[in-house]
């Protein structure tokens, strides 16, 4: 890694030379007078860059760049954070002594003291690799790029909206903890993708690629963009949305299905990622996200799934959203089970939440920016492969519908009852792809839906999907996750739903 | 005075007034202006102090304070525009944010569709600033909360919830003139109740903290846990509702990005699209945008400065206006109506302060005229199914209970429905008297909306719980 210098700009014009490690000290030796039995101190500087194109036409570009510190306390067994934009060593105490404050506003209002699980504490870097920084390549190639993809898209008729994005975002994070840990990362993410809205007769249809929510989204540089090869898609993403125009739509009734993997990506962030969060299980969530259904007198009994279904929370995945160094508490990313062979085995869980279970953090706790509280938030929640190619899944079902790439999604507060509905659809008859259907919709409840899963598609067919746009907490946070799947074959799924009487 | 060298920070600014105040703002904007070498140039200029005490089972478990400011730079070369955002204000930091905003400039392509910058006027006064909303302490926010807590726990329930106060200013400027200047504040009481099997649900928003009593909202949350106790099933099918301000809100909102501002329009995506003048939903559902109805939240400009408008967009069921940034009114060859969003605005303008206009009922005159049906505090993750037809789907959640002979008589497992939003206003047979304002991110959109008595409201599924 570089040499992290996030205040060197800054420090010049006020004529000091204060180093990063002198501000963090500044806040963690503040806190401790301040009567903290524990603090960490978080500096990020991070910068975005987005590029949409509609229709040819730049309509949207922004470059952001944000910098600032956070800082965490426990003090009198109760919680406090404080954040500000600015990084001198002054702010740095106002941080300080303010999160004191406000946790001793907390501390009056506690059944018990905050207990952390034990951590032993890290000096350490990190940094994503990239083959091309995104924020290198000329701006000027970007913008052609999408004019280029829109326009083809332009041609096809019915068309009424071409559009193209670009995103990059870049997270350059100094951690320091009163326990001892320093460490530095650097994240880098990049996403890139196309979709065609065409409009007919009351009808409005959409198709993307590689998948909806503007693309494909990678802890990964430029070389995403050049793969993804948004140009040599356009034409066949702008005929298949104006072919749905015209298409049937997908019956209502009982159907075996066939969910693609960015579907299937999800399918397990909403139904296995969310409710995997050991925050929500104890109740954390429950006034805005919601509780789960996961509750720890299921933990290691619940057939989830069947046999078929291995879920793990791999922080360490290559290309996912949710692969880093360490979380926002310092512990290390790592690979853990959540369900093993169809049964619930583990949960997403941070220093605190561990501790009431008695179990060390599996790190997974990351903040929106350097001015919000770390949260539990999903890694890459990928489903382990099977053993099927998806020529031969197809050529297995006598009967069904592939269902292909999100466009609405509903699951209730505990991740029971889900609704989800699909660009694409193609009826399966006879071990082959038939017809496009469109306004394909599914619902479900959770473990149910799970146990009909009778075969999981083959490395082969096996993607690490990004999701960038992941909310919860109060503040509201953002955050960019990712799930890993392939595709996946489900029995008596109830489809049609919405568009039926 | 601070200078930009030394704008207010944590450690310097005052903790009870704007977190910007007009002089400040006028000399950053100033400053940011002047370093620009670009033809034209607009700032905008945005400071937030957010705080917000956090509570679950019964004691607090987040409590968070931050202060932030951003300025975002757009830059004009010819009919090529760019546009960089920052949080370093000092000298530096502005220089370097306006060489980023020319830079991408010239490097983008000629936008035949950029409009004028909006020329210097005069603003409407709205008063949007509570002194003791920013002056809101831990220590107070703490005190309200506590209460609702100990009252859950005497009665073995589990409360959850949040208090909030933000403090905020946006500073417009542009080298036309242009300077605009408003700062507000806004706070939410939040709070669900949980049983072992049931769940209630209260949520206010007020510019004056003063007026979220906690321990008296709490306390509709906690009744609505008690009452919905065991809830039992009931089948899938159409079922006469009726809807809490709240649950109204979450469904006249979602028409907001189907289509009431002018992209979508002009893209063909938006349900009105086509159908101008035309009767769409009931005749007596009238919803306009509003930003001057005081309980709506509003803002006398927009990010570019323009004044703005009261905006009809469906008026008596028939489908009026959308609302306008400056670049949408150009290629329609209309004003802008004020309601440029902050970028990036991948949708264009956007309602700011929706209102749907009310009744003569009160909640419990709409329960009372209800034979059979069901009654639903709050809807939870609604999403666009079709858009043309203005077909979401959602949850029930926190308190949903069936109507018998004009009285609630027990609660309901969660049911999800899918439900056109324009068929539902269709469909409104009884209009609330009283409508509270639903905020759906912080300071910026806000719906105003009654309860509703709405006959052969769809659901299609039940949850186990």
């Amino acid at each position: 890694l570089d040499s992290i210098d996030l205040f060197r700009g800054r420090q010049a014009t006020h004529g000091g030379e204060i180093s990063m490690n002198d501000i963090l000290d500044r806040a963690l030796n503040t806190a401790q007078l301040g009567g903290a039995s524990y603090t960490e101190a978080r500096a990020v500087s991070s910068r975005s860059q987005l590029i949409e194109v509609r229709n040819r036409e730049v309509n949207a570009l922004q470059e952001n760049a944000s910098l600032g510190l956070g800082v965490r306390v426990i003090v009198d067994g109760a919680w406090g954070f404080a954040a500000s934009a600015e990084s001198s060593l002054a702010d740095a105490e106002a941080c300080a002594r303010l999160a004191c404050r406000v946790a001793r506003a907390s501390a009056r209002f506690r059944r018990g003291p905050v207990a952390l699980a034990p951590l032993e504490p890290s000096t350490a870097r990190y940094e994503t690799p990239t083959r091309v920084d995104p924020f290198e390549v000329p701006l000027a190639d970007k913008i052609a790029l999408l004019v280029e993809a829109t326009g083809i898209m332009e041609r096809e008729p019915n068309i009424k909206v071409a559009l193209g994005t670009m995103q990059f975002w870049e997270d350059r994070k100094h951690f320091a903890s009163s326990e001892g840990a320093r460490i530095e990362q650097r994240i880098v993410h990049s996403g890139a993708g196309i979709a065609a809205w065409a409009a007919g007769n009351d009808d409005l249809q959409v198709r993307s690629y590689p998948t909806s929510f503007g693309g494909q989204y990678e802890a990964i540089g430029w070389e995403l963009v050049d793969r993804l090869d948004l140009k040599g898609h356009a034409a066949e993403t702008a005929a298949t949305a104006n072919a749905l125009l015209t298409a049937p739509v997908c019956p209502s009734g009982d159907a075996t299905i066939i969910l693609d993997g960015s579907q299937m990506s999800l399918q397990i962030h909403e139904s296995c990622g969310h409710p995997a969060e050991l925050d929500r299980a104890l109740g954390h969530e429950a006034n805005y996200a919601g509780t789960s259904f996961l509750t720890p007198d299921l933990l290691g009994n619940l057939r989830y799934g069947s046999e078929h279904v291995s879920i793990v929370a791999d922080a360490t995945a290559p290309r996912g959203l949710g692969t880093f160094g360490f979380d926002d508490e310092g512990v290390p990313g790592q690979k853990v089970d959540l369900v093993r062979n169809g049964r619930f085995v583990g949960y997403l869980t941070s220093r605190e939440t561990a501790a009431a279970l008695g179990l060390p953090s599996n790190g997974t706790m990351r903040a929106e920016s350097w001015g919000h509280i770390p949260l539990i938030r999903m890694t890459n929640i990928n489903l382990e492969p099977g053993r099927w190619t998806l020529d031969q899944l197809i050529a297995d079902t006598e009967d069904g519908i592939h269902m292909i790439t999100n466009r609405s999604w509903s699951i209730d507060d505990r991740r029971f009852n889900f609704q989800f509905g699909t660009e694409v659809g193609y009826e399966i008859k006879h071990g082959k792809r038939g017809r496009l259907l469109k306004n394909c919709t599914y619902t479900g409840i959770t473990p149910e839906f799970w146990n009909k899963c009778d075969a999981v598609c083959d490395a082969s067919d096996w993607e690490i999907w990004g999701t960038p746009n992941c909310g919860k907490g109060q503040p509201s946070q953002t955050m960019r996750t990712a799930q890993g799947a392939s595709s996946a074959r489900f029995r008596n799924v109830q489809v049609g739903v919405g568009y039926g009487s | 005075v601070s200078t930009p060298e030394n704008a207010p920070t944590l450690a310097t600014a005052s903790a009870t007034g704007p977190p910007l105040t007009r002089e400040e703002a006028q000399l950053v904007v100033r400053e940011a202006l002047s370093q620009s070498a670009a033809e034209q140039t607009e700032a905008i200029l945005e400071a937030r102090r957010e705080s917000l005490t956090r509570f679950a089972n019964n004691e607090i478990h987040q409590n968070v304070t931050s202060v932030n400011h951003t300025l975002t730079l757009r830059v004009r070369v010819g009919r090529r525009s760019g546009m960089a955002t920052t949080n370093r204000l000092d000298s530096s930091g502005l220089r370097q944010v306006a060489d980023r905003a020319l830079a991408i400039a010239r490097l983008s392509p000629e936008d035949p569709h950029l409009p004028d910058l909006a020329s210097p006027a005069s603003y409407r006064e709205l008063d949007a600033w509570v002194a003791a909303t920013a002056a809101s302490t831990p220590e107070e926010r703490a005190a309200a909360v506590g209460p609702v807590m100990a009252a859950a726990a005497k009665r073995n329930l589990n409360a959850a919830g949040a208090l909030t106060a933000l403090a905020s200013a946006l500073a417009v400027g542009n080298t036309r003139g242009v300077f605009a200047y408003q700062p507000e504040t806004y706070s939410q009481f939040t709070c669900t109740v949980r049983s072992e099997n049931s769940s209630g649900w209260v949520d206010r928003h007020r510019r004056d903290v003063r007026a979220l009593e906690a321990e008296t909202l709490g306390a509709i949350a906690i009744e609505k846990a008690e009452r919905s106790r065991g809830p039992g099933a009931t089948e899938p099918g159409r079922y006469t509702v009726v809807l809490e301000p709240s649950a109204v809100a979450e469904l006249v909102g979602m028409l907001v990005f189907l289509g009431l501002g002018a992209q979508a329009h002009q893209e063909g995506r938006s349900f009105m699209a086509g159908r101008m003048g035309e009767r769409i939903t009931g005749e007596r559902v009238t919803i306009g945008d509003d930003a001057w109805d005081p309980r709506a939240f509003g803002r006398p400009f927009d990010v570019e400065g323009t004044p703005r408008r009261a905006v009809p967009l469906i008026a008596n069921g028939v489908a009026r206006g959308v609302v306008y940034d400056r670049r949408t009114a150009k290629k329609d060859g209309v004003e802008s109506t004020g309601h440029a969003v902050a970028p990036p605005a991948t949708e264009g303008p956007l309602p700011y302060s929706l209102v749907l206009g009310s009744g003569d009922r009160s909640l419990e005159q709409l329960i009372a005229s209800t034979e059979r049906g069901i009654l639903v505090t709050r809807f939870w993750y609604n999403r666009v199914v079709d858009v043309k037809k203005t077909l979401v789907t959602g949850m029930t959640r926190d308190g949903t209970f069936v109507i018998e002979n004009g009285r609630l008589t027990r609660g309901l497992r969660n049911l999800r429905f899918n439900q056109s939003v324009l068929e539902t206003l269709e469909n409104a047979e009884g209009w609330g008297a009283a409508a509270e304002p639903t905020v759906f991110d912080y300071v910026g959109n806000a719906v105003v909306a009654p309860a509703l008595k709405v006959r052969d409201f769809r659901f299609t599924g039940v949850s186990p719980f």
